[in-house]
């Protein structure tokens, strides 16, 4: 139970590669905080510069009153739940459970207490004598939640818990850590590459990529208004679609044209289009694929596309289209909007029309990929940067994942 | 049984193949341990002590042993080598582990020139500072009828450089599991003893038993260090002096005698250790 606050903290390797620049959060008391990006992106190595296990190269982090930077990991009164999860595996349920608690010297009942009450939380009770070998997946991901809970501590990190559990598997720990967050009220870091679970889980979401944040705020806020163009695709799928665009002043009002479609800009937009000192012509609009309507041919502001292939997924039908730009779009069609014989004859077509839901549109900047309307957005880094930054790269941890997923 | 006939061979020919390697690996097995099965029975042989040509004694005894225990040092020099061995074994145990785990998990300055130092230096010949090591031994007055402490130092000084197969084996063990046990609350020492040591088993058991046996079989560093004080002699060096011209016809039974009882000790390890030996335990630790 404490906040955590990270001020410009930086990580560099001894090879010179920068795993983390710059990195400023503050994380209120009994938040749950969700690192995301993709592989390599220094998320892991943030989280483990929290627990201590990493040096920080510079900068300071706090946890309630105290700065860490030099404190043993021991001391900073801190959980961790890892991915593969390091279960003890010459002792049993129990005594992995309890053996935080014996390092610090609790009498022998007040563990024997906690402990059950820690399985009682987890369902694992019955599992206490057991070795962690003999368990299941599920089972030892619980254990070592347990083992974690048990101390009560100040802050609670998790490192992809989940992504060694099938999906099934997966889906109902997720919703047990919900539950959990519930009764145990503390500050939780999680890290995570999956974007469901960043989504589902998070009070706010830290979006990260080549050890830069670009983007900290709600689900709800990165969904709807994306900092740039890395977090508007990275966020959501299937993934947002963007189409070259031309934004003009007409009066009061925006419009921006798509291939000759006109779509006026939101107000929200507009001001603050209106406050920047330079409007740029070029932009890029993001529109998630359920925002593509499909319209009757012959309609008036209509995007022409043609149908490459339809995925049927059962509640909602994804149609990959090409309307004549760079790369094709997605859209996403709610089956049960249609009956069965409309279904039919939507994936018989190859000709269709399509608008752009006005009110949910994104405009980005086509130079750095900035949002015109979020302030003090994000550029997403150069590519070029992060070619370099990959080869050298030495979170070894993102890397042996890539390598064991080949 | 139809899984069972897939590894039957079918063929006359492979058949045939099978049969010539058996019979080459039966003569081979034969051969090799024609001596040591002469070497037991002159050990229990009566009617002479010097060397024969046939296997079979005609007449058997205790005698030779009885001998080795009431008229030579036999038992001073099985003592010594036992002692050194047991304080190897616990030295030379603790200090590789300890080498291998902190090269295997620490990150330090020099930790790369370090390893490669002392392999570099492994692959000299331990007898080319020989007479070095004698002369500084000498300084601290342990040699001749001080050898045993003497030989002790010089076993376990250099262990440490022994680390490669202890640490090619910490180096498996997950290091998330330290991690875990840092953040539980534990110190790198307690890490070691409660965490690490405890999965090592098979490492451990490998190194006490080199560590054991090295020192129990040494003669060139023991004939050296000991030199002309006949109490303080360890088996490898005071069996090896019956075999001289003038003692052999004399004492060749007692030496098969003492040199089956040496080969007990390290056979009886072997065996009490060996079925910790055959595999690991980290099973469970982690998602694998």
């Amino acid at each position: 139970m404490a906040e955590v606050k990270l001020r410009n903290v930086k990580k560099q390797y001894d090879n010179g590669f920068v795993a983390v620049h710059d990195f400023n959060l503050e994380i209120k008391d009994k938040e749950f905080i969700v690192l995301v990006g993709p592989s390599g992106c220094g998320k892991s190595t943030t989280l483990r510069m929290i627990a201590g296990l990493e040096d920080i190269s510079g900068g300071e982090i706090s946890i309630g009153e105290n700065v860490v930077n030099d404190m043993e990991p021991k001391d900073r009164d801190i959980a961790m739940v890892f991915q593969n999860y390091a279960l003890y595996p010459h002792m049993s349920v129990y005594e992995n459970i309890a053996f935080g608690l014996r390092l610090r010297r609790l009498p022998n009942d007040e563990i024997h207490k906690k402990v059950c009450e820690a399985a009682e939380i987890l369902g694992i009770t019955e599992l206490l004598g057991r070795k962690p070998k003999q368990l299941s997946g599920g089972q030892r991901q619980r254990v070592a939640i347990g083992r974690a809970i048990v101390r009560v501590p100040k802050v609670f990190l998790m490192d992809e818990p989940l992504s060694n559990l099938d999906a099934k598997l997966r889906n109902q720990m997720r919703a047990e850590i919900i539950l959990l967050r519930e009764k145990i009220q503390t500050t939780f870091v999680y890290v995570t590459h999956d974007q469901t679970e960043a989504m589902t889980l998070g009070d706010r979401i830290v979006i990260m990529k080549d050890g830069y944040v670009m983007q900290v705020g709600t689900p709800q806020e990165l969904f709807n208004h994306p900092a740039n163009l890395f977090v508007a695709g990275f966020i959501g799928t299937p993934q947002m679609n963007f189409f070259d665009a031309k934004l003009k002043k007409d009066g009061g009002k925006y419009t921006v044209t798509v291939r000759g479609a006109a779509i006026e800009v939101p107000d929200y937009i507009c001001e603050k289009l209106d406050a920047r000192s330079q409007v740029p012509e070029d932009v890029i609009l993001g529109a998630r694929p359920e925002n593509l309507l499909i319209r009757p041919s012959g309609s008036k502001n209509t995007i022409k596309a043609h149908m490459k292939v339809t995925e049927m997924m059962g509640s909602e039908m994804h149609i990959h289209a090409d309307y004549g730009g760079e790369k094709d779009i997605i859209l996403r069609v709610q089956t049960s909007d249609l009956d069965e014989e409309a279904q039919v004859e939507l994936m018989a077509r190859t000709d269709f029309e399509f608008t752009i839901r006005q009110r949910t549109i994104n405009l980005f900047d086509p130079e750095d990929g900035r949002n015109l309307a979020v302030e003090n957005a994000v550029p997403v880094p150069k590519k070029n940067e992060t070619a370099v930054t990959e080869d050298n790269g030495s979170n070894k941890k993102d890397k042996k994942n890539r390598k064991s997923k080949k | 049984m139809s899984e069972n006939k897939k590894f039957r061979s079918k063929s006359g020919k492979e058949r045939t193949v099978r049969v010539i390697i058996y019979i080459f690996l039966t003569v081979l097995c034969v051969i090799w341990l024609i001596p040591f099965i002469y070497l037991i029975f002159q050990a229990f042989r009566g009617e002479s002590t010097s060397m024969v040509t046939y296997i079979i004694p005609r007449k058997w005894t205790f005698d030779n042993f009885i001998f080795l225990f009431t008229k030579t040092n036999f038992g001073h020099w099985y003592l010594n080598t036992f002692i050194i061995a047991l304080f190897n074994a616990v030295l030379q145990t603790v200090i590789v582990l300890c080498v291998a785990y902190a090269l295997s998990r620490m990150r330090f300055k020099g930790r790369k020139f370090l390893m490669n130092l002392m392999l570099v230096l492994g692959m000299f010949p331990g007898f080319l500072s020989m007479i070095a090591t004698y002369f500084i031994l000498k300084l601290f007055g342990l040699t001749s009828e001080n050898a045993v402490p003497g030989l002790i130092l010089v076993y376990a000084a250099s262990s440490g450089m022994g680390y490669y197969i202890a640490k090619g084996f910490f180096d498996t063990i997950p290091k998330s599991l330290d991690e875990a046990a840092r953040i539980d609350g534990a110190s790198r020492a307690r890490v070691f003893f409660r965490i690490i040591m405890p999965m090592a088993k098979p490492i451990i058991i490998y190194t006490i038993m080199m560590a054991f046996i090295a020192p129990w079989g040494d003669f060139m560093y023991a004939s050296l260090i000991t030199f002309g004080h006949e109490e303080a002699y360890n088996v490898a060096v005071g069996l090896y002096k019956w075999l001289d011209k003038e003692h052999i016809s004399n004492y060749f039974t007692i030496f098969c005698a003492g040199g089956l009882l040496v080969s007990i000790p390290i056979t009886a390890l072997f065996m009490a250790l060996q079925k910790y030996y055959v595999e690991g335990v980290t099973g469970g630790a982690v998602k694998g």
